[in-house]
């Protein structure tokens, strides 16, 4: 691997690992791969209760420190598994940690690690609510991020951003209603890939170059040989030398205002009406409103 | 577990028969910490069982990130952890820095392990004073949110904002800091941190309620601790020196000099207790940080990963140019998957980060240190009283917005 320049944890060297895990994994393991500083390990999703006794109990790898789920639905597997759950060990006595990763579909069931480390269980109901991957022999597969009675697997790739439903409150039901998902604008989803890398749309105005019909063939192509063909001539000469008859004058509709140059100019305002000091000045005479009487006594003083 | 309601007859009742009852903690409950459902099935004032109900916090972050650059999904982190936000965004600014493999200017290190340890200052504050107002004491919480303020304020020194601050950027942090605030936070940590703290702890630590609320309740054993995924202050106080800053260091925290405190007992009283210590090594780390932090850049000058500054564009066609691409299209990562976790306050917060190559993450994933500890809460309070479920919590650390993500 190239110099490691940047800042992230470093754990213990992998190096010899990746053999050392490979071998004692056998024949449950599929692939090893070392990238970016992560040692992976693909293994068989039937063996995988196994292979992770074999890492926790055999090497050390004490800690279950996550599960996640991912969907590659373009990445599908032999039998049709295009989810990955990935588990994150951790080895508190090595000081290092590895990924085991399994694939699996809806149908397919994933064995459970609950019987390894009790945590799994909620990291288990939270990929199967997420990504609907069902594992095997947990007792308590429930959802567990999503809504009550919520259908469905959010984070599943083909599920769009913004759901199905929504709720508010209600006011004249006074309850939360769940109604279809109704948006005011589109979402914004800007896409910066350029024509050039291979952009998978159709740029606007494009569809008509994909559209134009090739030019029907025919037979003997017609042409012009003499000047007479394209109807040039004294005849034509004659025709464009007579006036253009002339456009008869519009008459306006009954009621129409005259045309704005033919208006008369208004007549002049009279003297003091453009005088406005009488609307933004006080008048001075004015005499200032009496107090208003009090009707009641105050309360507090008696 | 059992499942159901468990009925029992009673020898001194005769027929009379006697039955657990279930009762719903939260989710509006002040000493839930947020929106918490717990359902607790009770004999008499005793646990017999806990289901907590997370996830009505849910806000989909994970699939948010997924339709956004990764420069905009920086601010989702901050409200994750609310009380923490810093914290959240190391994990993933290092993951996209670890994809990227980016080096980062030492003085962008050192500010971020100094921010880092301030939040965790930030947050241990928020977590002793709502445990302590839990368990019935008023005063100490008051006078840490005095403090609790005070890095706050250091925060909008440092990027305009109190909480969500999105000042840790991939390639280093978003500005430099002003010289003021550095020696301001130096005479911060070492008169006024001491002396308010010092004051509040006084109150607490050996007070008799307090400690008869906490020793000995949620007693959890070593070999527990690790195989419930325990991090952080809590798997520390199990008596397990580890922490990922020690042992898998990130940033500048391998030029640090700072002790790690461990519980003997494993109870709730140890957790508060490790807290209260780490405030004290992390003000240690940060003046460590403010005596050597050299001059220099603060962010990479990789100008097709960071942004060039505002009086730069105005010189420079090129950096005019990758001004509006950064902020438009954004970086591309290159492709692979990375799991970087860092010791936030609470415990081990990791990313899985999962790039296509695209310019927007594929798959972020995002552990939350509540979900292994919340999901021990029902063996912890087994056979405890209905009041300890408070303190229980309180000395879990838990925050939904982390949780439920």
């Amino acid at each position: 691997m190239a110099t490691v320049l940047h800042p992230a944890p470093k754990f213990a060297s992998s190096e010899g690992v990746r053999e050392a895990l490979s071998a004692a994994l056998g024949d449950s393991l599929v692939e090893a791969h070392e990238e970016h500083g992560e040692l992976i390990f693909r293994v068989r999703r039937e063996a995988l209760e196994g292979a992770l006794r074999t890492l926790r109990d055999d090497h050390a790898y004490q800690q279950l420190m996550e599960i996640a789920g991912a969907d590659y639905p373009d990445r599908l597997d032999s039998d049709g598994g295009r989810f990955e759950v990935v588990y994150m060990l951790l080895s508190l006595t090595r000081n290092h940690r590895v990924m085991v990763k399994v694939r699996a579909s809806e149908a397919t069931p994933v064995p459970t690690a609950t019987t390894l480390w009790p945590n799994a269980g909620w990291l288990e109901r939270e990929v199967f609510d997420m990504y609907g991957v069902v594992f095997d022999g947990n007792t308590d597969l429930r959802r567990i991020l999503t809504d009550y009675g919520f259908e469905g697997h959010p984070f599943r790739k083909d599920f769009p951003l913004t759901g199905y439903q929504e709720l508010r409150y209600s006011q004249t039901e006074r309850r939360v209603v769940y109604e279809p998902v109704e948006l005011a604008q589109d979402l914004r989803q800007f896409d910066f890939m350029s024509p050039w890398e291979g952009a998978d749309y159709v740029l606007p105005g494009d569809e008509k170059a994909a559209g134009t019909p090739t030019p029907p063939t025919v037979d003997k192509p017609r042409t012009t040989e003499t000047p007479a063909q394209t109807g040039a001539g004294a005849k034509a000469d004659a025709k464009a030398a007579k006036p253009s008859p002339a456009r008869k004058s519009r008459t306006r509709a009954a009621g129409a205002p005259k045309p704005t140059e033919s208006r008369p100019a208004r007549a002049p305002r009279k003297g003091k009406s453009a005088d406005t000091a009488a609307a933004t000045e006080p008048a001075e005479a004015k005499k200032p409103t009496a107090p208003r009487k009090r009707t009641t006594k105050p309360k507090g003083d008696a | 577990m059992s499942t159901g309601l468990h009925l029992e007859t009673s020898p001194t009742m005769g027929d009379e028969v006697i039955s657990n009852y279930t009762i719903n903690f939260g989710p509006q409950h002040p000493a839930a910490h947020g929106v918490l459902r717990m359902v607790m099935e009770l004999d008499g004032e005793i646990i017999e069982r806990i289901d907590p109900h997370v996830g009505l916090l849910h806000r989909g972050t994970e699939k948010l990130i997924e339709h956004k650059t990764y420069l905009q999904a920086l601010p989702y982190f901050d409200r994750l952890d609310y009380c923490s936000p810093l914290n959240m965004e190391h994990s993933y600014v290092l993951a996209i820095e670890k994809l990227l493999n980016l080096e980062v200017p030492l003085r962008g290190q050192y500010l971020r392990v100094l921010f880092a340890e301030l939040s965790r200052i930030c947050n241990h504050m928020l977590n002793i004073g709502s445990h302590v107002m839990d368990v019935g004491a008023m005063t100490p919480n008051l006078w840490v949110f005095e403090l609790r303020e005070d890095c706050l304020n250091f925060f909008e020194r440092a990027s305009g904002a109190r909480m969500h601050s999105a000042w840790f950027r991939p390639g280093g942090v978003h500005q430099d800091v002003p010289l003021k605030l550095l020696t301001d936070i130096g005479d911060w940590c070492d008169t006024r941190l001491p002396e308010l703290f010092g004051d509040a702890m006084s109150l607490v630590i050996d007070n008799r309620i307090f400690k008869q609320r906490n020793v000995d309740i949620a007693l959890v054993s070593k070999d527990d601790a690790i195989a419930w995924g325990f991090s952080g202050p809590m798997i520390r106080a199990a008596g397990l020196p580890w922490d990922l800053r020690k042992s898998q260091p990130y940033d500048v925290y391998d030029r640090m000099e700072f002790d790690i405190p461990v519980g003997t007992n494993s109870d709730c009283y140890d957790r508060f207790m490790v807290r209260v210590k780490e405030v004290y090594e992390s003000a240690k780390i940060i003046k460590q940080c403010l005596a050597q932090m050299p001059e220099g850049p603060v962010c990479s000058d990789d100008r097709k990963i960071v942004p060039p500054k505002r009086a730069e564009m105005k010189q420079s066609m090129e950096a005019l140019i990758h001004h509006f691409k950064l902020y438009t299209e954004g970086f591309h990562v290159p492709a692979g998957e990375v799991y970087v976790a860092t010791e936030s306050p609470k415990g081990e917060f990791g990313v899985y980060l999962v790039s296509d190559g695209s310019n927007k993450p594929y798959r972020c994933k995002i552990r939350p240190t509540a979900f292994s500890h919340l999901q021990a809460m029902d063996f912890m309070s087994k056979g405890h009283m209905l009041p300890d479920a408070t303190a229980i919590l309180g000395a879990i650390d838990v925050v939904f917005g982390e949780c439920d993500r």
